[in-house]
């Protein structure tokens, strides 16, 4: 099985800092790390590979530090590495990131099964996976909480649709979008991660694609601005109370029943 | 006073009456002072009533220091600000802060300042809510105290107010200062309160790796440890710390994990590996892959699967490990308060006996062999390089607890007879005054006694830490 996994390089921590004029994230100086959604979706594929004979290739978009993520992922398992790399691709909304993600793995060829996590925890929108498997033109499954690989070639999925669970037998190509909690994404290993150092990335760059008009990509392909980032308001007052013990135990039953009765 | 500085105990301060070493105690009044101002007119009146005053700070450690028994507390929790950052040039820097800022806050604050060149204040005791204050009154170290030595060369000056009311600023650049300092540090208090801290940073690591290595049994490990402490100068200098697991600590934490927020997405060990050790890394590049790959020999040695060792690395990750580390220790307190459900005189029982002599072997079997022969239950953790490990006896009923401190005292006195000192990095507080003449020698003690006569002499500050009646 031949399995693409889209993985993102985001900040270990947001202090909400927004370049006024692009209107993009400033991370210049903070901690990087893999996306955990995506390393999510990096674990799926890892599990899938226990049970049946499959190469997993990596993809991240982003500076060349970037790279880091990918070494991340060698030291988890992946097989191989790519990075999509180029000044024409920096800046990206949804629409131009899900474009060149399709671009990227398409230059590669073709896979049964491409896994993305569900959202990021820097940008956060959630639609970068549908709009890629748009772009792809496979089946999209989002918000899968759950996979069987055991059985027959296909694979079975539970999607969280919000207010009910679908399940799904499917067979590839598809992609799936899965949820952070599908599984608890493993510990990298010593091993690989001394071989990661080894390991080559593969760059893409916009000459590496079919499409090499510079327009489609980045801040000029992108439908959307980003016009401020602030934290959200609380609006919500909060009542601080300090009662003696026998008091404390009534409150939190009180709330307790107002809010079931609230359900 | 216009501002109500002063509050009589009442149910809702009942939390300031214990500390981690769920020993608690009794007071008559509490106060939050929020400047050195404050401390002054709170520390006059008490001395009008000649109460004696228990200073806090996190409330994190595990011998009672900041449990009251009478009298005053004074809680620091409302001075925790940063004075002063000085970036002296690339490798050097100094912070003031005020003494009740919390060691996570402190790192949090450095890493803002110091984002382009990463500084560090090397103690780095596991509980982050643990406060400046109180790290240094008990010149705690932590788990990189092999790597980067005593607390006390990582202060550069302190703000004191001593019992006589005189605010002391003690800087190192004086030399009769600088004694004077050394002496304070670690004092758990009795000389007076530090109000505030000039810390010394160093570089941190261009790079670091945390790495779990784990072993079916205790031979295995004790041949990789033996293999880590015996490796060339050049390992050593990059092994920031190496800390060791049993089986049963392992299983407290896994049962509990869940509902700690910072380690519940760390994996469960795999079955059948009944110990592991923890080796914390770090250098350049080149450094750290010399130091993983001897590291990975010597597992492989011991017949530990390298493939299955985790190796984390960046800060996030390693501090997952810390977090992991120090869950350790909370598991351990939260069994004590179980305990204390049915028997309230049951407190914090564990070791703080390095045990240089011996190997891991030797340690953890002696220890295993005396608790399983009365039944008691247990759990074991610590530093591997300097056999500093720290054994928490889980006594269920007051008898198993009687039992469990009868046998502290025999390991204390077994070990100082073999090894002449014994270097507790936990202090003395309350709970181990009675091991005192193990922990500190007769000079020590004297001279103690000596600069609390001068700078304490009514005794107001702390007066039942380290001496006095058990």
């Amino acid at each position: 099985m031949k399995i693409a996994v889209c993985i993102k390089q985001v900040p270990a921590y947001s202090e909400g800092n927004m370049d006024e004029k692009t209107g993009l994230l400033i991370r210049t100086g903070l901690e990087s790390i893999v996306n955990i959604y995506d390393l999510a979706a990096l674990e799926t594929a890892l599990r899938i590979k226990e049970q049946r004979e499959s190469c997993i290739d990596v993809y991240t978009m982003g500076p060349e530090s970037a790279g880091q993520a990918i070494m991340e992922s060698y030291a988890l398992g992946a097989d191989r590495g790519f990075l999509i790399c180029d000044r024409a691709f920096a800046g990206a909304d949804v629409l131009a990131t899900s474009y060149t993600l399709m671009q990227a793995i398409q230059s590669q060829g073709t896979y049964d099964l491409i896994l993305c996590g569900q959202q990021t925890t820097d940008g956060d929108t959630g639609l970068v996976s549908g709009a890629l498997a748009k772009w792809l033109g496979l089946p999209g499954y989002g918000g899968v909480k759950k996979l069987d690989i055991t059985g027959n070639e296909n694979l079975r999925i539970a999607q969280d649709m919000g207010v009910q669970v679908l399940h799904w037998e499917i067979k590839g190509p598809c992609l799936i979008a899965v949820d952070r909690d599908i599984y608890t994404p493993r510990m990298p290993s010593l091993k690989l991660r001394m071989k990661a150092r080894r390991k080559e990335i593969t760059t893409i760059t916009l000459q590496d694609l079919e499409d090499q008009d510079s327009r489609h990509y980045g801040l000029k392909g992108s439908a959307t601005r980003v016009k401020k980032i602030f934290p959200p308001e609380r609006t919500r007052k909060r009542e601080v109370q300090q009662p003696e013990a026998k008091a404390a135990a009534g409150l939190i039953l009180e709330t307790v029943m107002n809010d079931q009765e609230a359900r | 006073m216009d501002k109500q500085l002063i509050y009589p105990m009442a149910e809702k301060y009942q939390e300031y009456l214990i500390d981690e070493s769920k020993f608690s105690g009794t007071a008559d009044s509490i106060s939050f002072p929020e400047s050195e101002a404050e401390i002054s007119m709170i520390l006059k009146e008490m001395k009008r009533s000649d109460t004696p005053i228990t200073i806090q700070g996190g409330k994190t450690g595990i011998v009672g220091g900041a449990v009251p028994l009478e009298g005053h507390i004074m809680n620091l929790r409302e001075m925790n600000r940063m004075k002063e950052f000085q970036r002296q040039d690339a490798a050097n820097g100094l912070i003031t802060v005020e003494a009740g800022m919390s060691l996570a806050k402190l790192q949090e604050v450095i890493a803002r300042e110091t984002r382009k060149n990463p500084l560090i204040w090397p103690p780095s005791p596991t509980e982050g809510t643990a406060s400046i204050g109180g790290i240094l009154a008990a010149a705690a170290k932590g788990t990189g105290a092999f790597h980067y030595g005593d607390t006390r060369q990582y202060v550069q000056a302190i703000r004191l107010i001593d019992g006589r009311g005189k605010v002391q600023y003690l800087d190192r650049w004086v030399q009769a200062d600088s004694y004077l300092l050394d002496q304070i540090l670690g004092g758990e208090g009795i000389y007076g309160v530090i109000t505030e801290a000039t810390l010394i940073l160093v570089p941190d690591y261009e790079e670091k790796w945390g790495i779990s290595f784990f072993f079916k049994e205790l031979s295995q490990t004790d041949s990789f440890v033996q293999g880590l402490l015996a490796a060339d100068e050049e390992c050593q200098n990059n092994i920031i710390a190496a800390e060791y697991f049993d089986k049963n600590t392992i299983d407290q934490i896994e049962a509990r994990k869940s509902n700690m927020a910072k380690i519940k997405e760390i994996p469960d060990v795999e079955d059948g590996n009944k110990h592991m050790v923890y080796v914390e890394i770090g250098g350049s590049e080149e450094e750290i892959e010399r130091t993983a790959a001897i590291l990975m020999e010597l597992a492989e040695e011991s017949d530990s699967d390298a493939e299955s060792a985790w190796a984390v690395s960046g800060e996030t990750e390693i501090q997952k490990m810390h977090a992991f580390r120090h869950a350790a220790a909370e598991t351990a307190n939260l069994l004590i308060e179980e305990a204390r459900r049915t028997e309230p005189r049951i407190t914090k029982l564990g070791t703080d006996i390095p045990q240089k002599h011996k190997t891991l072997k030797e340690a953890v079997e002696l220890y295993q062999s005396d608790l399983n022969s009365e039944g008691i239950d247990f759990c074991m953790f610590g530093h591997c390089r300097d056999m500093h490990l720290h054994v928490n006896i889980l006594p269920k009923t007051y008898e198993e607890y009687q039992k469990g401190k009868e046998m502290i005292g025999v390991w204390i006195k077994t070990v100082q007879h073999e090894e002449g000192k014994i270097g507790a990095e936990h202090g003395i507080g309350k709970l181990k005054k009675k091991w005192r003449d193990y922990i500190l020698s007769e000079e020590e003690q004297q001279q103690m006694l000596e600069l609390k006569e001068v700078m304490n002499p009514d005794g107001i500050w702390n007066k039942a830490n380290i001496f006095g009646d058990e």
